[in-house]
């Protein structure tokens, strides 16, 4: 099971490595946020300039789209808080001395879960309960969980012994080395988590069009059942956009949330 | 229906989306490794490239599949060439990431005597390093295929080939009779691939891991 | 071949490696990391460089076979210019052995000890063959060894192998870079032994880094002492060294035990002995025993003399102060 474990051999987006020694440090390029203006820059030029037919017209109204927009950045921001809520302190508790036989099996569960496609989850959830906005959340926070559960772990685990207990001969209890040494020592491999998650749920979101819960990827999907390129190509470029702009404000959350010295 | 008997009954189209979906997946996989490898040894002594195209190849993971899936439409159609192409691209970060990792962290006593014997940088690559890497270098390929084993299902939102293809017709029969089981088959076939690939990486590591580093 | 020449004092025959004026400055660094540096190092001699921490004494080793380019000057190599060879073949014909040993992890010890043949182009049983031959020469079972792994081996075994790799195409030179550093001090004195005596019988030219001083004395002919700031603060026989240091520099570093080092190193049969059996109850020694094994002997024994044997005899005063004279570096060459 070790080997899953493996920073290096991690599966979820770049972010995971930077807690590595891939020199890999969350990047901050203003390239990034430069790109994604562009997308969208160009995007609405060639919306107001491009030919468009009717279907085309409405499914591109500026309107419209802010509405796609706001539905896609509710999905990913309720989904992430929730995860967050869940993940960190279900992952403390997790990592405590006496949840120690319960910790590989969730690991184990947490890796395995990367192998179940996302659209999966989505679907199979709509086929059970619902479709729409709250079971799309449903689907986001169970797929963005175990990024945030299995760094919250690993980056509890990995704390230098040495370091907690040195704590504990100067006289502090486990909650006080847990907040004043653990936590933030984990700091680091907890934020990459959460950047993953952040990372995974709006790509995830962009599947939510297929249950009803709205979000960008409606003007991917009608863009491929009406087969309109302007649609298509809108709907791509401003999730992709999107996806980039958040990834790098993630990036930059993260330079300034990790602790200093570390 | 129980869900056994739906897979029973629909074995032989299951088995064929099962190996299609593992087609498309090394098919990715294999061009990725091979672009992998390329562009880490290509680019040793052009340090700045090299992380421009790894900083490149990991933002492009943060791309929204289906985003990037259809994009490709227009240039490519629907159908296996977007699906192919859109999973090596995703592909190609791990292994590169591996890769680069891994022939820069060979021990640098072992890469100073093979120098000090007289070995060239090829002979060095080819000889001492890669040898040296190879482990880590699986590893990443075995991660990717693992990650592109899921993303595939996506490529049957743009008519791509695969396992997809059952959750989403699962999904547009919402409310038919054998709607759930259609789903269900999709995400467990496919999630018996990636277990599938991962034992079978598992054991290609075994084999092809230079004895003498597991002694 | 034409490039042949005859440096500074050696003859042309003599002198295997010459390095004249050769200087480095590290890109980036302000003060050169080897000083303009002449020294020619003759046929089957060994030359130990030692000095502080940082003193150029691997970058000097690394420059012979050119893993550190030059800044300025030559380095003669077998009478052809070192720097105007190919890098490649260059070392395939120079020994390198480092602290790290550097064994290939993924080879076993067979393979790392025929991999510079192989480079060479020669046949399997010709490799096969100096295999088994340097295996035993550097005191491994070549059976035991030659399929194991190098991770199977304990730290003075690696040390082995790399010098038996080095040793692989029976080049005329080895470079050494502190290559018992690394291992504990009763196995470093083993290693040090055997390997005197394996120069006693291959005299390959050797040029071997130390930061010990006691490592220098006991294995150089001659020895280079470089100070911290790069200076050649002398070149000379460790004799030499101990009775006659340059300046205070080499007084300090070769530090207060310098008397007894030298005990150490002179053998009973180069004193002035009194012909004859004078003395009766004087302990037999041979004349290659050291004054300090000597001296133990004698002592140990209650007694106050020893007969060397086809010597004479020697008091404990005789040897005491043939110790304590200091123009004595004519008795040692
Ligand atoms: N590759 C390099 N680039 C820049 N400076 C270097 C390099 N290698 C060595 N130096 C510098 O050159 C000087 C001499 O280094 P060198 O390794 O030759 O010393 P040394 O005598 O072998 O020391 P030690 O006993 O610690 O091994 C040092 O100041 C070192 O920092
Ligand atoms: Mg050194």
């Amino acid at each position: 099971m070790t080997r899953v474990l493996t920073t290096r051999g991690d599966a979820a987006p770049r972010s995971s490595a930077s807690a590595g020694t891939t020199g890999d440090a969350p990047r901050s390029s203003p390239i990034v946020p430069l790109v994604a203006a562009l997308l969208v820059a160009g995007t609405l030029i060639y919306i107001k300039t491009a030919d468009l037919d009717a279907i085309e017209t409405r499914s591109l109204a500026i309107g419209e789209l802010l509405v796609r927009l706001a539905e896609h950045v509710q999905l990913v921001a309720v989904s992430t808080v929730v995860v967050v809520a869940l993940g960190v302190p279900l992952g403390i508790l997790l990592s405590r001395q006496a949840a120690g036989p319960l910790q590989a099996p969730v690991l184990a569960v947490a890796n395995a879960g990367q192998a179940i496609p996302s659209i999966g989850i989505l679907v199979l959830l709509a086929l059970l309960y619902d479709v729409g906005f709250a079971m799309a959340v449903v689907s986001l926070v169970v797929y963005a969980l175990l990024p945030v559960l299995r760094n919250t772990m690993v980056g509890l685990r990995q704390v230098d012994r040495s370091i907690i207990d040195a704590a504990r001969g100067m006289g502090m209890g486990s909650r006080r080395i847990l907040f004043t040494v653990e936590l933030p020592l984990a700091v680091p491999v907890m934020l990459a988590g959460i950047r993953i998650a952040l990372i995974l749920n709006v790509g995830v979101a962009t599947l939510a069009t297929y249950t009803n819960a709205g979000g960008l990827g409606d003007l991917i999907e009608r863009g491929i059942v009406f087969y309109r390129m302007p649609i298509l190509l809108s709907g791509c470029l401003l999730t992709i956009a999107l996806a980039l702009l958040v990834d790098w404000l993630a990036g930059v959350a993260e330079s300034r949330l990790r602790p200093r010295g570390l | 229906m129980s869900f056994f008997d739906y897979v029973s009954a629909n074995s032989e189209i299951i088995g064929f989306l099962l190996l299609q979906h593992l087609q498309v997946v090394l098919l990715a996989v294999g061009f990725a490794t091979a672009i992998s490898l390329g562009v880490a040894i290509g680019t040793e002594r052009l340090p700045r490239v090299r992380a421009a195209l790894l900083a490149t190849s990991g933002t492009i993971l943060t791309i929204p599949s289906f985003a990037l899936f259809g994009l490709l439409i227009p240039v490519f159609g629907l159908g296996v060439a977007p699906t192919v192409l859109a999973l090596t691209v995703y592909a190609i970060f791990p292994i590169l990431r591996n890769t680069v990792t891994a022939l820069e962290t060979v021990d640098g006593a072992v890469i100073d005597a093979a120098t000090g014997m007289g070995m060239g940088s090829g002979r060095r690559l080819r000889i001492v390093r890669l040898p040296l890497a190879w482990p880590v270098i699986l590893n990443g390929i075995r991660v990717a295929t693992i990650m592109v084993v899921a993303i595939a299902a996506i490529g049957a939102a743009v008519r791509g080939p695969g396992l997809g293809e059952l959750i989403f017709r699962g999904l547009s029969r919402i409310g038919g009779a054998n709607a759930l089981n259609e789903a269900l088959s999709g995400v467990v076939a496919i999630v018996v691939v990636a277990l599938l690939l991962d034992v079978l990486f598992l054991l290609i590591g075994k084999l092809t891991t230079p004895r003498g580093l597991h002694v | 071949m034409s490039e042949q020449s005859t440096p500074g004092t050696g003859t042309r025959s003599d002198v295997m490696i010459s390095l004249r004026d050769v200087s480095k400055r590290y890109s980036g660094a302000d003060a050169e990391a080897v000083r303009p540096l002449s020294i020619d190092i003759e046929r089957g001699e060994f030359l130990v460089l030692v000095g502080p921490s940082g003193c150029g004494k691997t970058t000097t080793l690394r420059m012979i076979n050119r893993l550190v380019e030059p800044s300025g000057g030559e380095i003669w190599v077998d009478g052809k210019n070192a720097t105007r060879v190919d890098a490649d073949e260059l070392r395939r014909h120079i020994g390198y052995v480092i602290q790290q040993v550097g064994l290939l992890p993924h080879m076993t010890i067979g393979e790392n000890v025929g991999l510079v043949p192989k480079l060479l182009g020669w046949g399997k049983d010709r490799i096969r063959q100096r295999v088994t031959e340097l295996l035993d020469l550097v005191g491994l079972d070549p059976d035991t060894y030659r399929s194991r792994y190098p991770k199977q081996l304990s730290g003075g075994q690696q040390q082995r192998v790399g010098v038996a790799r080095a040793l692989a195409a029976d080049p005329p030179v080895m470079l050494m870079d502190e290559p018992f550093g690394a291992i504990d001090p009763i196995t470093r004195g083993h290693l040090q032994d055997e390997f005197l005596k394996l120069q006693a019988r291959i005299r390959k030219t050797i040029v071997f880094v130390t930061h010990d001083i006691d490592e220098a004395l006991r294995l150089g002919d001659r020895i280079a002492i470089f100070d911290e700031n790069a200076r050649l603060a002398q070149l000379a026989t460790p004799l030499e060294i101990l009775t006659n240091p340059a300046d205070d520099f080499v007084r300090s570093f070769i530090g207060d035990g310098a008397a007894l080092r030298r005990l150490a190193l002179l053998r009973v049969g180069d004193l002035p002995a009194v012909p004859g059996v004078g003395i009766r109850d004087g302990v037999e020694v041979e004349p290659d025993e050291t004054v300090s094994a000597v001296l133990e002997k004698v002592l140990a024994a209650g007694s106050d003399s020893a007969v060397v044997r086809g010597r004479g005899s020697l008091t404990v005063q005789d040897m005491l102060l043939a110790t304590a004279v200091r123009d004595e570096s004519a008795v040692a060459t």
